[in-house]
């Protein structure tokens, strides 16, 4: 026996849900699929394979004011951003999930990102299982799949005419006390099977192919655009610098990133990483072998935006399977 | 500690102190000592800070940057960075005067280990504004004398009027067992010093690795020819320190500016020895 809620419940729990705390959910405008503000479930879209953008942008935004700052008699005063209400997003899928407990490790080690810890701790996810695996996804060869509930409060899985509720941590359960569930003896679709990706020892590979000149001749085609950056779920460098317009002040955090020319140059113009390969290779670097070294884990997700939105086709699963053959035959 | 987050208990670390600005110094044509007076009483008595850390300096409304501070902590004085004007926020920096406010995050870093370099002779190569963080160095070995073996002082710089600390070289030369050796690219009618290359002027001093530590801080090019007239020496990378830059935003291990390897200078550096750095997959 399964937890059960018909579709029609879902949308008049996730509508009193709207009216308690503040609800993202996918949304459909100009037929693309992307989180956002919803106030009556009606505005929610269930009928897409993934988002276009993660929903990454509602903890750590992509353009954040972390303080403003006032001239008061002769002095100065800074006040700090503040984070308000309960929120929850809704229709989160597993890959992006992951890719916010991926996000924790660098924003909520000591001294953790104020702003990213308070709005993840009062974020509630509730999660949606994947009905198919488009092209571009493997997230199975990341460690999460289509219908894992590691890493949300609740996951639902879609059967029939509803769906299948998993309440998977206590505020999960809490989330559902008011929910319409019925028992019911329902046998979720076979999840499906994204193509998988031989990620196989992919840190100890990628120390072993470094030098390769295929990082030049793969980055050859870059201009770097940073849409991969952008679409990244796990993709988390940051820029900081101060806004000041009419008269406000403001400190502002922005995404960056590590594919922008000038992304390391220091003071006096020196530029350690001075050609595109170099920059292309730390963005894969940074994923496939610094973060496993630093925090254990890999910054992808499987989740497959970058393969789709790369506009010279830089596909992150061909770049991993010739780092094994490299890595194997030692041909770099 | 930074300010606390209302409400939450939790500090926010890109919340910065403010501090007043006490002292502004010219230095050379484009550098400025900056001696700052952190405004709250309670973390002014309690900001610590060793040789090698640094800490960002804001102009509000312009943004803030990374400087090492070239103060040292037991002399109680005012917190100082050497700014050279390079950018927008430097630029900023440099406008401003006595009784100023601007903000201070840190200190950040870890620190040239001086208490492992105690009894050892040490050679200090500094070029350009890459003596700003090692002034803190040569000043604690000088109140500190007897803690240290000899000490040779290299600086160079583009022209004399580039020496960024002469004000203080007359107390560093008349020092006991310490040696200064300024050189510049190009002299003037005034100069009488040596015109070379740091890592010419290396070479000819020939200083010795025996039971000796050398650190030097300067533009990349100066440090790659440096070492290598180092390891010429006999130096083993180990005896060899340094202090990186990065492009460092946070100064918190988050923003991933500087990452190289598994390292990120902010927080694992910014000061490495050459056996260190020669580890690192991706050489800076």
């Amino acid at each position: 026996m399964s937890q059960f809620m018909s579709g029609e419940d879902l949308r008049s729990w996730l509508g009193n849900l709207a009216q308690e705390r503040s609800l993202i959910a996918p949304t459909r405008s100009d037929g693309l699929v992307l989180f956002g503000a919803v106030s009556r479930a009606e505005e929610i879209a269930l009928d897409y394979d993934n988002t276009l953008l993660s929903p990454k942008g509602h903890l750590f935004p992509a353009t954040d004011t972390l303080f403003t700052i006032e001239r008061k008699e002769g002095g100065i005063e800074l006040v700090p951003a503040s984070v308000e209400g309960e929120a929850a997003i809704f229709g989160i899928r597993p890959c992006d999930a992951l890719g916010l407990r991926v996000l924790d490790k660098p924003f909520l080690a000591e001294p953790a990102d104020a702003l990213y810890q308070q709005r993840r701790a009062r974020t509630a996810l509730i999660g949606l299982s994947c009905h198919k695996a488009s092209p571009e996804c493997f997230c199975t060869s990341l460690g999460t799949g289509p219908d894992d509930p590691s890493h949300v409060d609740i996951l639902l899985t879609g059967a029939g005419e509803g769906y299948i509720v998993q309440a998977v941590t206590e505020r999960g359960k809490a989330l559902l006390a008011t929910a319409p569930l019925v028992e019911a003896e329902v046998t979720p679709p076979p999840a499906p099977s994204p193509t998988p990706v031989p990620t196989e020892d992919i840190a100890e590979v990628a120390s072993s192919v470094f030098d390769a000149p295929y990082w030049a001749r793969l980055a050859d085609r870059c201009i770097h655009c940073n849409l991969c950056a952008y679409v990244c779920p796990v993709c988390y460098c940051f820029d900081i610098r101060d806004h000041s317009y009419m008269g406000r002040m403001e400190r502002m955090r922005t995404w960056e990133s590590c594919q922008s020319p000038g992304f390391s140059r220091i003071a006096g113009g020196y530029e350690p990483r001075d050609t595109k390969g170099a920059r292309l290779r730390q963005r894969f670097y940074h994923k496939l072998l610094y973060m496993p070294e630093q925090f254990g884990v890999i910054g992808c997700t499987g989740c497959g935006r970058c393969v789709t939105s790369c506009p010279v086709n830089i596909d992150i699963r061909e770049v991993i399977s010739e780092m094994q053959r490299l890595g194997v035959s030692g041909a770099s | 500690m930074p300010p606390e987050v209302e409400g939450t208990g939790a500090v926010d670390p890109f919340l910065p102190y403010l501090a007043t600005i006490r002292g502004m110094v010219d230095l050379t044509p484009d550098v400025k000592l900056m001696g700052l007076e952190l405004d709250d009483p309670a973390i002014r008595d309690s900001f610590d800070y060793r040789p090698g850390q640094f800490a960002f300096v804001s102009a509000f409304g312009v943004g803030e940057a990374p400087f090492g501070l070239t103060s040292v902590a037991p002399r109680r004085e005012e917190l100082e960075f050497a700014i050279r004007r390079v950018g927008t926020v430097t630029s900023a920096l440099q406008e401003l005067e006595p009784g100023d406010k601007v903000g201070l995050r840190g200190p950040f870093g870890n620190h040239f280990p001086l208490e492992d370099y105690r009894g050892k002779n040490i050679i200090i190569i500094g070029g350009g504004i890459g003596m700003a963080p090692l002034r803190p160095v040569i000043n604690t070995i000088l109140d500190r004398r007897a803690d240290y073996g000899d000490m040779l002082i290299i600086n160079g710089a583009r022209s004399p009027q580039d020496l960024a600390f002469a004000p203080e070289f007359d107390t560093w030369a008349q020092a006991p067992r310490t040696r200064l050796e300024l050189t510049v690219d190009r002299g003037d009618e005034g100069w009488t010093g040596s015109v070379d290359l740091v890592p010419t002027v290396v070479g000819k001093l020939k200083p010795s690795p025996q039971n000796a530590v050398a650190i030097t801080c300067g533009p990349p090019i100066m440090i790659r020819f440096t070492l290598a007239g180092l390891r010429e020496l006999g130096f083993a990378d180990h005896q060899i320190v340094t202090t990186l830059e990065g492009k460092m935003k946070c100064g918190l291990g988050k923003c991933a500016r500087c990452n190289v390897g598994d390292k990120y200078i902010c927080q694992d550096g910014p000061v490495f020895s050459f056996e260190q750095i020669s580890r690192f997959i991706e050489q800076f």
